[in-house]
């Protein structure tokens, strides 16, 4: 527990230390700090993992809210070795990512100090196990998130990106304060071991409390509706920023979820369904559209509204096994919702690392100015197509493991004798093959149109080389670690098996009905895929016959151009126009007129169904309400200490009444 | 071992002869001749001796994409029941691994389409991605509500619809069957889906992907295609033939039951003509309403209806 706390307080400190240091060396003495305190850190979650014997520390803190007691339990080793270790990656790529930058004359201290205090209090989050403190950590992370999106203020979207998801994340923080109050008004504690023997003696407020927090985290996951902020603050920020949020910092939503899962034991069969519905939304919704995003950044950011819905799927796969009391059901839901959590934060960094090297490059993160990438820069190119390759979920990956376990669990499901269930399950497992489907769609898109064909514009066609080693190792290793957990996942296995036990209440051999065996089977099915297919790649590629090169086949036309390809939109429009209702497509065409047409265009804007019904609304509302008040901001001080007064004497009136 | 040396030639060289069949049966209701039904076979053989010519603005994807599909393919045959056996490797959920590795190939198959650079390709891109993501569903669906007949999550399940589902299994049968048929027509590009003869640009969906790859490389997407058809004639077999027959004769039947299919494929082509493009989804489509007939016939066979 000690090196946790050593390693916390390295990072703590270490943002100020860079500091004093020149503008140049900052980012490289913060990386230094960061390896370190990861490793610190890792150690003690090692342990407790492999040991399966929870640490716990308990501080004096405040006689109103309790003592502070850090807890390290199975699930929270499994997160903290994510943060740790799995960050590292893109702290290190923030070298080379910030630079140009620095070389600019740009002053990096945000970055400096809010990156490690960012990672810091997700440690925190994770670790805590006292209402107030962790509300508390989770503030200090939103913060320094939103100081870390708002890297780039001059440009007026980012900064109204990063007001946004500050909004969403105060909304976010209301719903848990709701959630936490409850449990502890009941518990008279502020700590969640009290708060469990509350929620699994009282199961209608159990559902209450599960589904306010469902929101108030899934608010902080992207689950839909209450991904809006996803979309807008992934692009708005750097990319190593964008990488960590979308790859760990959402994941923290998650462990809300799990935490308060954990503390329930029994989740009863409204929330399970309810989880399981939210995620399908989700899945389908986020794929619907990152499909019809332009915007690379966000095409990923609606990604990550995908994953973080198929890890609600194995959610709610478990929790219905756990409702209908059939282990097998609960387990492989659970661990493929625990390896999607792992997996999803390797090739989601890696995607957004990808992005972020052709954004340094090319300037740009609108699809439909690159193209031809993969001559110029192939190191990225084939670094962000495993990382396609992985996120579509196909052999053999990692992606491919969690997808697997979560169908396998879902046929599972089906053993349960139950009409609705089956009919649930069935429509599940047809969803969940339509957004693998969808993925192909998507990510095929992403790959062809940013690195295929000829470049479409000047930004793309003036790159020269690819990014330096800074940017690509932190890649390569993401890439292999993918590669890895897809060929041999069980190496995992004992670890995060430890962290189901904490979710559910089953024994611990509850593997030993053929989980392991089925997962060798699918490595040694997935290292015979990638073995044959190399073989046959090699054997076509040295058995050398004749080429000749020719240009693309243009129909008898010999002078094909960039603009005749392709454009990312065209790509898309078979699928989006069959589902036409689901987007608010907003056109700005100016058609060719007259015998000799001067000017025309075509743009074409694609929003956010639930942001143009429901957000943009509640916002017009919102305003419309609060400008009833008007009046009362007269710009008079003497009326402000009258209002001070009247609400005064209305708190000590309410709690004489209350009290 | 016998069995398993017998399916392997099948499987090698069933692909071609169902194309041959398809094209003579498409000359028996023209009224031609038509070419041998090896003729599949002689193209193999001509266009794989051919050298290359490639379009300058690809790269190495587009070389390395045809060895991926026919790869794809015939690992994927390892998970599916053939004549008189289980699948090589019979493992539980195996039908998503089959679909996954299929889908694999035509991730890359997309990438080396839009690798040419070329508007054509792309069009057939965009469209093959489209219509595969309507078919997936349908056929997670089917095999799913089968699987939950009899608890069993291998490809075996389909063997046994009749035994487990009592007064509903010939019609599940029937309707499975249907779903199969219309994923054969869709996803191997046959009429009235995609029409593999055609020679004009704008109205192709598989074929127009393949426009720039010639010699073995066109020859291998051809086969690779080929192995998927003859796949799922496999499970449409699988449904069909009782298990309970001796050996000779259900590898007669299967061998029967390829070739009508051939016949029915290459009769369904002559009799209509191709379905205007955007009205492609609406046949599509019919797959899955068959599909969710399925669930809705599986789900009644479990909990009652009639008895």
């Amino acid at each position: 527990m000690n090196y946790y706390l050593l390693g916390i307080l390295i990072l703590f400190l270490s943002g100020f230390i860079s500091l004093i240091f020149k503008n140049e060396y900052r980012t490289k003495i913060l990386s230094f700090f960061c390896v370190v305190s990861s490793i610190f850190c890792s150690i003690p979650a090692i342990k407790v993992l492999f040991e399966k014997n929870p640490i716990t520390t308990e501080f004096y803190f405040n006689p109103l809210f309790g003592n502070v007691i850090l807890n390290i339990d199975n699930l929270s080793a499994f997160f903290i070795l994510l943060i740790s270790l799995i960050s590292l990656p893109s702290i290190i790529y923030s070298n080379g990512y910030l630079k140009p930058y620095i070389e600019k004359g740009k002053n990096i201290s945000t970055q400096i100090v809010f990156l490690p205090l960012l990672l810091a209090s997700m440690l925190l989050v994770v670790s805590v196990s006292n209402a107030f403190m962790f509300l508390v950590c989770w503030e200090i992370m939103s913060l320094s998130s939103f100081f870390l999106v708002v890297f780039e203020t001059e440009k007026k979207e980012i900064l109204k990106a990063g007001i946004k998801y500050l909004v969403f994340m105060h909304v976010s923080i209301l719903f848990i304060i709701f959630a936490f109050v409850l449990c502890s008004l009941n518990a008279n504690s502020y700590n969640f071991s009290d708060f469990a023997s509350v929620l699994v003696q009282n199961k209608e407020m159990a559902n209450i409390v599960f589904i306010l927090a469902f929101i108030g985290f899934g608010l902080k996951a992207g689950f839909v509706p209450f991904h809006n902020w996803l979309p807008d603050a992934h692009p708005a920020a750097p990319s190593h920023v964008s990488a960590i949020m979308s790859g760990i910092m959402i994941k923290t939503g998650i462990y809300g979820i799990l935490r308060i899962l954990s503390l329930i034991k029994y989740p009863s069969l409204t929330i399970s369904y309810f989880v399981l519905l939210i995620a399908l939304v989700s899945v389908l919704y986020g794929l619907l559209y990152a499909i019809s995003q332009r915007d690379l950044k966000k095409l990923l950011a609606y990604s990550s509204i995908e994953n973080i819905g198929i890890i609600g799927l194995g959610i709610g796969v478990g929790m219905l096994g756990v409702a209908y009391s059939n282990n097998i059901v609960a387990v492989f839901g659970f661990m493929g919702s625990i390896f999607h959590i792992l997996n999803h934060s390797i090739f989601k960094q890696l995607l957004f690392l990808s992005a972020g090297s052709v954004y340094i490059k090319t300037h740009t993160r609108d699809m439909e100015l690159l193209g031809g990438l993969i001559k110029t820069m192939p190191k990225t190119s084939i670094l962000f197509i495993v990382a396609s390759v992985a996120i579509c979920g196909l052999p053999p990956l990692n992606g491919f493991i969690s997808e697997f376990l979560i169908y396998f669990g879902m046929l599972k499901g089906l053993e349960i004798n139950n009409f609705f269930e089956m009919v649930v399950i069935l429509f599940s497992v047809a969803g969940l093959s339509l957004v693998g489907t969808m993925a192909i769609l998507c990510f095929s898109k992403a790959t062809s149109i940013v690195f295929l064909g000829l470049p479409r514009s000047e930004n793309s066609l003036k790159v020269e080389s690819d990014n330096g080693k800074t940017i690509i190792l932190p890649m390569l290793f993401l890439a292999l670690a993918s590669l890895v957990i897809g060929l041999y996942p069980q190496a995992l296995l004992n670890i995060l098996s430890g962290v189901m036990l904490v979710l559910t209440n089953l024994d611990t051999n509850i593997l030993d009905f053929g989980f392991v065996s089925l997962l060798q089977n699918i490595s040694l099915i997935s290292f015979g895929f990638l073995t044959f297919l190399s073989v046959l790649i090699f054997i076509k590629l040295k058995l050398s016959k004749k080429v000749s090169v020719h240009n693309t086949w243009g129909c008898g036309y010999n002078k094909p151009n960039n603009h005749m390809q392709y454009s990312a939109s065209s790509y898309i429009n078979p699928f989006t126009s069959m589902l036409k209702p689901l987007f608010k497509n907003i056109f700005d065409i100016e058609k060719p007129k007259h015998l000799f047409p001067k000017s025309a265009h075509f743009n074409l804007q694609v929003n956010d169904i639930e942001e143009a019904y429901f957000i943009n609304p509640l916002v017009k509302f919102d305003e419309w309400f609060l400008a009833k008040f008007e009046t009362m901001q007269s710009g008079n001080i003497q009326s402000y200490i009258k209002y001070g007064l009247i609400f005064l004497i209305l708190i000590i009136i309410g709690s004489l009444f209350i009290g | 071992m016998t069995i398993k040396i017998l399916n392997l030639i099948i499987l090698l060289f069933m692909p071609f002869l169902m194309l041959g069949i398809i094209k003579k049966t498409k000359a028996f209701w023209g009224g031609r001749r038509g070419a041998s039904i090896l003729q599949p076979v002689y193209d193999f053989i001509k266009l794989f001796k051919k050298d290359f010519v490639i379009s300058e603005t690809t790269s190495f994807l587009f070389k390395i994409s045809p060895v991926i599909s026919i790869g794809c393919a015939f690992f994927a045959s390892l998970f599916v029941p053939l004549a008189n056996m289980s699948a090589i490797i019979n493992i539980p959920a195996g039908f998503v691994i089959f679909a996954y590795v299929f889908g694999f190939s035509k991730f890359f198959a997309l990438l080396a389409a839009m690798d040419t650079g070329s508007s054509f390709e792309g069009m057939g891109a965009s469209r093959e991605a489209c219509f595969t993501s309507i078919v997936e569903p349908a056929f997670f669906m089917l095999l799913a509500s089968i699987m939950a007949l009899s608890g069993n999550y291998t490809f075996d399940a389909l063997k046994s619809i009749m035994h487990n589902s009592g007064i509903y299994g010939i019609l599940i049968c029937i309707f499975s069957v249907a779903v199969l048929f219309v994923m054969i027509l869709t996803e191997c590009s046959r009429v009235p889906v995609d029409d593999p003869e055609t020679h004009l640009e704008l109205t192709m969906i598989h074929e127009v992907m393949i426009l720039d790859n010639c010699g073995s490389d066109l020859v291998l997407y051809t086969w690779a295609n080929a192995i998927k058809m003859f796949l799922l004639t496999s499970l449409i077999a699988t449904i069909i033939i009782p298990s309970s027959l001796n050996f000779v004769l259900q590898i007669v039947l299967y061998l029967i039951l390829m070739f009508l299919v051939a016949v029915i494929i290459g009769t369904v082509e002559s009799s209509m003509a191709r379905i205007r493009l955007s009205h492609v989804f609406e046949f599509i489509f019919i797959m899955s309403a068959l599909a969710l007939v399925v669930l809705s016939l599986v789900v009644a066979g479990v909990f009652g209806g009639v008895n």
